[in-house]
Parts: structure tokens; C-alpha cells; sequence
């Protein structure tokens, strides 16, 4: 299955890039997805901790399954106001 | 309950917000906030901020915290307006109204959704010097 990834806030620098894809196998999860976004990306792997993961609008889990299509986001804590 | 959200990148008219403004003669109380962008950022001076948004993302969470907050308290009306883009210091990036038919609750209840907002709702700042 083929997801998009999509980087917000300074994510953005750090990747290097707004959005990229990736290809997984089936029933493969986020935290199986992140493993690959920080091969591709050494440097966001840094900020793992204190990084907010949702899927469409809505924060996911990182056992969330995920599919097809789906898109996926990937950004720092939150600093509306 | 009444919902309005606007995310804008013009600056926010709070007079013409508050012409605007309905409620019932149920309601006691009408607060609201604004946000404004301060002069420093981590003891730097700054000029301005910008503020960046995952649109979509932020509307459908934005409405999840309406809906919590109407559960549980009997408000009547949210307003809310906030601004992205680069909104200069000195001007407002947040104006929020709730009105309820007592001051606890709307204090309460207009707390709580900044605090929210501030946790869930995807919007980010960055601080321009120039």
C-alpha cells in the first residue's frame, strides 16, 4: 500500500520537504510507518518524543493499522494562541 | 449551541465581532478573550508571527472541543476567531466569545477551550525579527 506523508511546523525543515510517500505491506501499523519516515529522514527521529502523529483529522495511536491512501501527518506540539 | 469559527489571514474586526453579537435574555454572561502577539519570543524581540495551520485539521478539531464543551456547560454561543499568516506585534491573533447564562460557567468554559486549543488544535508560530 502506498501512504502519503505530510510535515508541518519546522518538520518541514528538517525533512527537508513538505510531503513525501511511502510503500508499505499491508496490515503495517504507524509506529511500522515511522520507522521508515526516520530511515528516510535521520534527523526527525529526534524529535519522536514530542511528535504528534494523526491520519486524515484525527491523532492516531501508533498501533493504528494503516491503508491505502491514507494520509498521514507528522508535526510538533501545538502552539495556537 | 451557536458555533462560529473563522480562521483568517485579515486582521480580526472585534467591533464589528461584537455588533455582531446575539444572545437570548436567558443569558447573563458574555466573556470574551483576545490573544495578542507580544514584542519578545524566548526573550528575543520580535516583529511579528507567523502563524501556520493544517486547515482541515484544525476545523474538525476545533468542532470536537465545541462539542465537549457543550456537554458540559450550558453555553449558548461560541464565537472564535483566529488569525494565521504574520499578524505583527501588538495586534490580536485570538478573539473567543462564550456566553452562558452565568459568569462560572462561560469563565470556565472559555478557559478550558484555550487551554484545548493550545494541546490538540494544529497550528504553529513562528517569530519574525526583521
Amino acid at each position: 500500500m502506498r501512504v502519503s506523508v505530510h510535515f508541518y511546523s519546522y518538520f518541514k525543515e528538517i525533512a527537508g520537504c513538505a510531503e513525501a510517500a511511502e510503500v508499505l505491506a499491508d496490515d503495517h501499523t504507524l509506529a511500522d510507518l515511522l520507522k521508515a519516515v526516520f530511515q528516510r529522514f535521520p534527523k526527525l527521529a529526534a524529535m519522536e518524543k514530542a511528535m504528534l502523529v494523526a491520519v486524515g483529522v484525527d491523532y492516531q495511536p501508533r498501533n493504528y493499522i494503516l491503508k491505502d491512501g491514507d494520509e498521514v501527518s507528522l508535526f510538533p506540539p501545538v502552539q495556537g494562541g | 449551541m451557536k458555533r462560529q469559527l473563522t480562521i483568517t489571514t485579515q486582521p480580526i474586526d472585534e467591533p464589528a465581532l461584537i455588533r455582531e453579537r446575539k444572545a437570548s435574555d436567558a443569558m447573563g454572561a458574555v466573556i470574551y478573550f483576545l490573544g495578542v502577539v507580544r514584542g519578545t519570543e524566548g526573550g528575543k524581540k520580535i516583529s511579528a508571527i507567523e502563524y501556520e495551520a493544517f486547515q482541515k485539521m484544525v476545523e474538525h478539531q476545533f468542532h470536537i472541543l465545541f462539542d465537549a464543551m457543550e456537554k458540559r456547560w450550558p453555553i449558548e454561543s461560541v464565537r472564535l476567531v483566529h488569525r494565521v499568516g504574520v499578524v505583527k506585534v501588538n495586534e490580536p491573533s485570538l478573539w473567543v466569545e462564550v456566553i452562558a447564562p452565568h459568569r462560572g460557567e462561560a469563565f470556565a468554559a472559555c478557559q478550558w477551550l484555550i487551554d484545548e486549543m493550545k494541546r490538540v488544535v494544529p497550528i504553529w508560530k513562528k517569530p519574525v525579527t526583521s
